[in-house]
């Protein structure tokens, strides 16, 4: 049988951690960015699609479902090679997988933000609006604040997803831990060490990100009550 | 309906008026052609069964609820709502200008509507400071008589969590207060408090009625309304059907009028 000849050789994972974490920092990186920027479009794309202007909320409704519905592999491409063949707009790999998973999250980071506004009950607004408070007053003082509690357990939702989608940059070139296990594997040959490696050190990653979010929610707990 | 303004406890001058006001909310017109005048230190109640538009009508008065037509006339400014479809920027003015009418009218709903992620004493703070622009200081001594005010001086660094529905609303009260507004508005107030508590906040708006705050109260606690309230307003489908003193409204002239007392007094 085939398999019988690979011989399963852990040393290899000793010799190369160093490149494997290397390759770790880079995804974290990466994916950072790439959340920051998700963050960012979200709420925009939120505020938006709440927005009373009709065309404002259209606009915003039609940018979600679109950035939702490419897949990341695609985009990558298209704002890696097409930015840069179209438009002579030159991003470095880093830039571009960061552009990438931020338009993919910001897609998905939207819906987030609009459920967690829409969470929050209008008396909420109409109290803040009663003191004399103008609309963005309300919004940054009142409806925002108490949206971001409920908004956390979904967003590490979208974050590990970014974490995981952040493995396909490697495409582009960007070093990221699957490119390094890629090609150190090319060297060594010993592509199920590696790979396995690189999917555990994930597995952790995960679980240790969704335990940090467990305890940021109690912490917030305390004052997310009905007022 | 009008002429009953002649019964006004104090002053001739209308401090606040309701002219001809009007809103939908689809098809359903909540609120149809409503005139009503409220002289300075005045205590007006609004009573009617639920869905005549009481809640309605406070609301259109701050513009939480802006009218479809007509005007609120409040210290001799005319507001009217304004909404322009092209010019955003007239529209950010127009929501600027309304927050200064909004700050002088104080508002108490029935569901609290304490900001549940800041402290009693944040909750007071935040118009103070946003609206006010008080330094966080000042604000802070302002935020903490208010809430002694209304007998909460041990709460200040309480979160709304740990309140009793009437210390909730005694927040509320004190975040209205503490604007030193020159209208108060009362709706509904005691609607969603355990029937244990509701005998404080009404002592609380009768102690504020002493102070000669003008006021207009939706309630449906009738023996307070007729208790402390100059002139009683009777709504149905809309409409202000009969306007009158308490005497008055006790041998109503207008029949629903007096089958809805009948119903709710026996």
């Amino acid at each position: 049988m085939k398999t019988n000849s690979y011989k399963i050789d852990w040393n290899v994972i000793d010799k190369y951690m160093p490149e494997l974490l290397k390759g770790l920092s880079i995804t974290l990186e990466i994916s950072a960015v790439g959340m920051a920027l998700a963050l960012i479009f979200g709420l925009m794309m939120a505020v938006g699609r709440l927005s009373t202007n009709k065309f404002v909320s259209r606009i915003s409704n039609a940018a979600v479902q679109l950035c939702r519905s490419i897949p990341l592999f695609v985009l990558l491409f298209w704002v890696y090679y097409g930015l840069s063949l179209k438009f002579n707009i030159l991003l470095t790999e880093f830039q571009a997988g960061a552009l990438a998973l931020g338009i993919t999250g910001g897609a998905y980071m939207a819906e987030v933000f609009r459920g967690g506004l829409l969470a929050v009950s209008v008396g909420q607004t109409e109290a803040g609006l009663a003191i004399g408070l103008n609309k963005g007053q309300v919004f940054r003082g009142v409806v925002l604040p108490q949206a971001l509690r409920v908004v956390i357990p979904p967003t590490v939702n979208v974050y590990v997803g970014l974490l995981k989608g952040a493995t396909i940059v490697s495409v582009i070139g960007v070093s990221d831990m699957i490119y390094v296990a890629q090609y150190v594997s090319l060297d060594t040959f010993t592509p199920f060490e590696l790979y396995t490696v690189a999917g555990l050190i994930f597995v952790c990653l995960t679980l240790s990100i969704s335990g940090f979010a467990y305890l940021l929610e109690r912490r917030l707990g305390r004052s997310r009550a009905h007022g | 309906m009008n002429d009953n303004t002649s019964t006004t406890s104090t002053g001739s001058t209308f401090f606040l008026q309701l002219k001809d006001v009007s809103k939908s909310f689809g098809t359903h017109k909540v609120l149809d052609g409503i005139t009503l005048d409220v002289a300075e230190g005045e205590v007006v109640a609004i009573i009617g069964p639920s869905g005549s538009g009481k809640s309605t009508l406070l609301r259109c008065i701050n513009f939480i609820a802006a009218p479809d037509t007509g005007a609120v006339i409040f210290e001799g400014h005319t507001w009217k709502t304004f909404h322009s479809k092209i010019n955003f920027l007239a529209n950010k003015r127009y929501q600027k200008k309304l927050t200064t009418l909004r700050s002088d009218i104080g508002m108490v709903f029935q569901n609290f509507n304490v900001f549940p992620h800041m402290t009693a004493a944040q909750n007071v703070m935040l118009g103070l400071t946003k609206v006010r622009k008080m330094s966080k200081a000042e604000a802070r001594k302002a935020a903490e008589s208010a809430l002694s005010q209304v007998g909460l001086s041990d709460k200040f660094d309480q979160y709304p969590e740990k309140l009793s529905g009437g210390q909730k609303q005694r927040v509320a009260i004190a975040r209205a207060l503490a604007l030193k507004p020159k209208v108060m508005l009362f709706d509904e107030a005691t609607s969603s408090l355990d029937p244990e508590l509701v005998s404080g906040i009404l002592e609380e708006i009768r102690r504020l009625a002493g102070t000669g705050m003008t006021m207009v109260i939706v309630t449906h606690e009738m023996n307070f309304a007729f208790q402390v309230a100059h002139r009683i307003v009777f709504m149905d489908q809309g409409k202000i059907v009969e306007i009158g003193t308490p005497e008055q409204i006790r041998n109503p002239i207008e029949a629903r009028t007096k089958a809805f007392l009948s119903a709710i007094l026996n």
